[in-house]
């Protein structure tokens, strides 16, 4: 603080007006979820964190099986997939939608840091409403999300991991991990509305990530599962995603259903969380 | 901006309950529109729950109240484009810089047109050439600037400000009081501000409510509450126990209080009394004494028995309240 603070007289200060509202909230909605991507992109680690962690699932499982080389056995009944596919090519769909898991658990933390340092007051004493703070969460934790991608895809790349499959079967991949990750921010920001312990996202994260990726056929095919595993692997968005990828990946085709199962998944998430949010959201 | 009689702020029965405590207790005020209100009251008497209840941030169990004209239960959007808030805490987003602060409160008030507005605010301020800067690096006085700046950008009708020199330099402390009394003048802005400052609440408000445990003790300008006390006090704590009956016996004293190893004596004029006082007590060793004349402390000692700054207290909420109240302990 300056020692000696001049008072100047109060300046007559320019007027602005409330511009009008074409999309109701668009403006808040804009403005928060920017706020969500310059923060991100100012704090990298979370990026890094992001990307450390699919990056290390295929590197290091999907080398377990290096040396098995080119097994057409092991293709044929430990795969299921056409002779000559590596793990690690059909290792990298699985480990794409896995990551979505997580995505939200950032997005819950910052939520949960906004209650805290009362920001979340300073957004609410504004004409914004509860659902739109939500909702600029959950896009702006899917986004970080989406950011692993083209990383991922270098890195499988880098690999070896053969490309099959045109642009826009793999641009409809991305879509479905969009969706997916859409999908489990908007559960984990539901779940976490009214949470200010900085510990809930990390718990709700553990219990439901390992049954989510081993019910799913993200790391292996779920036809090898028993038939307990199957029925959980059949309601997993996250298996929808590792099969919409593998079709992509393994096979060169698309499959429309998975696609549709997953917007249907994201849609009812986003509902269910913004009728929730609206509700529960805690302001402090 | 105000309701048909030209008021600011009704609020009727208005209560705030968390659990078993009753934060806030059927309390009825109006502010009429262009006047400063001051709520004055000891630690967790209700003064930042009341502010909460009216800015519509927290829901209230009873009563009701309308803010700028509209019922804050019913239209609180309406409400919050026409209300600004300077917390406490000083609440900003320490990750973005004080320009990307005033960018985020325009877009979450739909302003057009904000940025001029927003640079002659920098300007006043003497923030303009920190703009770029994080406000995380900014000093408590630069932040609370920053805070003001916000709750000023959308040119709200009343603005709340929970105790808005908390902290603060006693430079900064004037040059927030002129701004309050500026910003009251020459834009009618209606300003209803906490604190537990007597001096803050004499010179700024133009009427003071008292409040405690929840309700108002008593309400009216300064000047209306200091004339209902005519009467000075007199605290005094001696080292070895003094009989009450001692200090009832001395010429002019009219009531006696205890209040922890203190006694506070209510008298008809301090000068006429402490002659007589110190006769009294010949031989005790007085460890402090202290004459209140009529004031806003006054008014508070006469009618709770307690002075302001020891009723409530060890209610520090967080760590940044506590280290804020350090901070101006060692002013
Ligand atoms: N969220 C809450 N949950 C439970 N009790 C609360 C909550 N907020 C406030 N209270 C209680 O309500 C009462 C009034 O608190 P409030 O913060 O309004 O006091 P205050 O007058 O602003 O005090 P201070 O001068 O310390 O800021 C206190 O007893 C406090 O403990
Ligand atoms: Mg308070």
């Amino acid at each position: 603080m300056s020692g000696e603070t001049k008072v100047a007289a109060l300046p007559s200060v320019h007027a602005v007006r409330h511009g009008p509202a074409w999309v109701p909230q668009g403006s808040q909605f804009s403005g928060l979820y920017l706020r969500e991507i310059i923060k991100t992109f100012r704090n990298p680690f979370v990026i890094v964190i992001t990307i450390a962690q699919p990056f290390m699932w295929l590197a290091f499982f999907g080398s377990s099986f290096g040396n098995v080389g080119n097994s057409a056995f092991f293709d044929q009944t430990v795969l299921h997939a056409p002779v000559g596919t590596t793990f690690i090519q059909f290792l990298l769909p699985g480990v794409l939608s896995t990551s979505m898991l997580s995505i939200g658990m950032f997005g819950s933390m910052s939520t949960i840091q906004d209650k805290r340092f009362g920001f979340m007051k300073r957004v609410l004493i504004t004409p914004t409403s509860k659902a739109t703070v939500y909702l600029t969460k959950t896009l702006g934790s899917a986004t970080r999300g989406l950011v692993q991608i083209p990383v991922m895809l270098v890195a499988a790349w880098a690999f070896g991991v053969p490309f099959l499959g045109g642009v826009l079967d793999w641009l409809g991949f991305i879509l479905g991990l969009t969706l997916l990750g859409v999908g489990f921010s908007a559960f984990f920001l539901a779940m976490t509305a009214s949470s200010t312990d900085w510990q809930t996202p990390g718990v709700i994260s553990n219990f439901i990530t390992m049954p989510l990726m081993f019910a799913s056929g993200a790391l292996f095919p779920a036809s090898n599962y028993p038939r307990w595993m199957q029925l959980i692997a059949n309601y997993n968005p996250v298996g929808y995603a590792s099969l919409l990828g593998r079709q992509v990946v393994v096979y060169g085709s698309f499959d429309w259903t998975y696609l549709g199962y997953l917007a249907v998944f994201a849609a009812a998430m986003l509902i269910l969380g913004t009728a929730v949010a609206s509700r529960y959201l805690k302001v402090e | 901006m105000s309701d048909e009689n030209g008021d600011a702020i009704v609020a009727e029965g208005l209560t705030k309950r968390y659990g078993a405590i009753t934060a806030v207790d059927h309390v009825n005020f109006r502010v009429p529109s262009g006047s400063v209100f001051g709520l004055l009251g000891p630690n967790g008497a209700g003064k930042t729950t009341i502010i909460k209840v009216l800015t519509g941030l927290s829901d209230m169990t009873e009563g009701t109240a309308r803010v700028a004209g509209y019922d804050v239960r019913k239209e609180p959007m309406h409400v919050k484009e026409r209300i600004g808030w300077v917390a406490a805490e000083v609440i900003l987003d320490d990750d973005l810089s004080g320009w990307e602060n005033l960018w985020l409160q325009a877009k979450l008030q739909r302003l057009s047109g904000w940025t001029v507005r927003a640079e002659q605010l920098l300007e006043y301020f003497e923030l303009s050439d920190r703009r770029k800067d994080k406000v995380g690096k900014y000093s408590t006085g630069m932040r609370k600037k920053m805070e003001i700046a916000l709750a000023l950008l959308h040119q709200p009708a009343i603005i709340f400000m929970d105790e808005p020199t908390i902290g603060l330099d006693p430079n900064v402390r004037r040059m927030l009081w002129k701004l309050i009394t500026g910003v009251n003048r020459e834009f009618g802005v209606t300003v209803l501000l906490t604190s537990h400052y007597i001096e803050e609440a004499d010179s700024l408000c133009d009427r003071v409510a008292i409040i405690d445990h929840g309700k108002f003790v008593a309400t009216g300008t300064p000047s209306e509450l200091k004339s209902r006390v005519r009467a000075d006090f007199i605290e005094l704590e001696t080292k070895g126990d003094v009989s009450e009956e001692r200090l009832r016996a001395v010429p002019g004293v009219s009531e006696v209080r205890s209040q922890g190893k203190a006694w506070i004596l209510k008298v008809s004029s301090a000068e006429d009394v402490l002659p007589g006082l110190f006769a009294a007590l010949k031989g005790d060793v007085i460890r402090r004494i202290n004459v209140e004349k009529p004031s806003l402390e006054s008014v508070f000692i006469d009618i709770t028995g307690k002075r302001m700054d020891q009723a409530g207290g060890g209610d520090v909420q967080d760590f940044r309240k506590f280290y804020m109240q350090v901070r101006r302990a060692r002013q």
